[in-house]
């Protein structure tokens, strides 16, 4: 068995086009959440998400090749080439040839299966592009990774909801630690902030009509980001041999499904998946400082979630700091455990937690320290960083600090 | 306000409510608290989308905007939001 360092971080997200700006504003409490541009807003009675800002695609790609590369892919892409750059891994050495890559998403090219929908049922057309089957589909993120950088080690795209990405991670960090890839380059990617997932979402009933507060009483629902994180993870001995700069170690993860409901979450699920990231990460309670929670920001998720840290944390929870930093780049779906990797990542590199940003009053039903708006100077040896689909698919992920 | 058919409004509601519970409609009556006749939150958000759907009318996406705690609140909101429509 081997340690898991993470050398690489890349990022895009309502928060800035790279991993540190992700960092910095999710540290400072800035929050991404603002009117909608994708949609015009006066079809729609949710007017607010989290939204890239500025992306000029033809900044990144080949103007010629764009057509094929759905915009969650392309977010992937935008991510993996900061994260590789980052790590400074060279592939051309043989590692490429054991390197895996695994890239989660919710949906997958929702661009291009809403441009699609409206082309064939809307306009009538009897045609599609011919590109619309490879582009679409939930593992063309992971594909374009693989032939960007020549990686041939396993690569295949994870889908469970909101947890995609921490499954993702999870499954890349096991390669690793087994011995069955020798780097992986890994993460989440959503884009599908698109009309017909906008009023899917809008059915569900679960989306705020101001900003996302998780963890208040007057919070009002969640609100729908996108973006991708990507990080490059190899062996710890690798990684120290080579002089490279590791932001964390990933120790653990913890895996469960509640066999419940499709959209009810269930405390115990949550708990079982927490409590066995800790002890899979050789962790007790007590040694655990931050939780980058899935804190969505719904009546039901900030509630069932607190239960679970309960559960999960014994008399050890009331020390725990927790935040939810959806509340500043909105809840990525498919790509959100990757956000929030990334920040986690960056909390342990920097020793600062980062914030629960637009914190009013807490729930009282919510009752564990969600550092309020403001972030903290901390030790922080150990972090989790928690994932609670829809369907009830629990993905924890537990980070160490490497001294 | 224009007039609106509260009878339709109330015999539509209760329709929607028995179908989607799988009850007879005759069971429910409009005093029943939701919570009492099993209406748990997935199920409140599908028979929304059904009265929306039969009245074509926007329920207020903002949960605090509606009171929703008996079919009576159901049936009055959904009066209110089809006056407003008609007035517009």
């Amino acid at each position: 068995m081997h340690r898991v360092a993470i050398t690489g971080l890349g990022c895009i997200s309502a928060l800035g086009h790279d991993a540190d700006s992700h960092w910095s504003a999710a540290r400072d409490g800035v929050s991404g959440i603002d009117t909608i541009t994708a949609i015009p807003p006066e079809k729609l009675k949710i007017t607010i998400a989290a939204e890239i800002k500025g992306f000029d695609a033809e900044q990144h790609f080949d103007p010629t090749k764009l057509a094929v590369i759905d915009p969650y892919s392309q977010y992937a892409l935008v991510a993996a080439r900061q994260a590789v750059n980052d790590s400074g891994l060279n592939f051309e050495n043989g590692i490429g040839d054991e390197t895996a890559v695994i890239v989660g998403t919710g949906i997958g090219g929702a661009y291009t299966i809403d441009n699609d929908s409206r082309r064939i049922y809307g306009d009538g057309k009897t045609r599609t592009p011919p590109m619309n089957i490879p582009k679409l589909m939930p593992s063309a993120a992971a594909s374009h990774v693989t032939m960007e950088y020549g990686l041939h080690g396993p690569a295949f795209g994870v889908t469970s909801a909101c947890s995609s990405a921490n499954h993702a991670i999870g499954e890349a960090f096991w390669m690793v630690r087994s011995g069955r890839a020798r780097a992986a380059v890994t993460g989440g990617s959503e884009a599908c902030l698109v009309y017909g997932s906008m009023l899917g979402w809008q059915a569900l009933r679960v989306l705020s009509v101001d900003t996302c507060r998780p963890f208040c009483i007057d919070r009002k629902g969640m609100v729908l980001g996108e973006g991708a994180g990507i990080l490059v993870l190899e062996r710890l001995e690798d990684a120290k041999a080579r002089g490279a700069k590791i932001y964390a170690e990933i120790a653990g993860m913890g895996l469960s499904s509640d066999a419940g409901s499709l959209t009810d979450p269930s405390s115990e699920g949550a708990a079982r998946a927490i409590s066995q990231a800790v002890g899979d990460a050789g962790l007790t309670a007590e040694e655990v400082d931050y939780v980058n929670a899935h804190g969505t920001g719904t009546g039901q998720n900030d509630v069932a979630e607190t239960k679970a840290l309960r559960l999960a944390f014994g008399n050890a929870s009331d020390k725990l700091m927790i935040s939810s930093t959806k509340s500043m780049h909105g809840h990525g779906l498919g790509a959100a455990g990757a956000l929030e990797a990334v920040i986690t990542a960056r909390a342990i590199a920097d020793q600062v937690a980062p914030p629960t940003a637009n914190f009013t009053t807490p729930d009282p039903e919510c009752d564990l320290d969600y550092i309020p708006n403001v972030a903290r100077d901390t030790k922080i040896d150990a972090a989790l960083s928690n994932s609670f689909a829809f369907g009830g698919l629990n993905a924890v992920l537990a980070f160490k600090r490497v001294t | 306000m224009s007039e609106v058919d509260t009878k339709a409004v109330e015999d539509k509601i209760i329709e929607i409510v028995a179908n989607q519970r799988r009850v007879d409609a005759s069971t429910l009556s409009l005093s029943d608290r939701l919570e009492d006749i099993e209406i748990e939150s997935i199920d409140l958000v599908e028979i929304i989308f059904a009265i929306e759907d039969e009245f074509d009318v926007d329920v207020p996406q903002d949960r605090d905007a509606m009171k929703l705690d008996t079919l009576q609140d159901v049936v009055d909101g959904i009066k209110r939001l089809i006056a407003e429509k008609n007035a517009a």
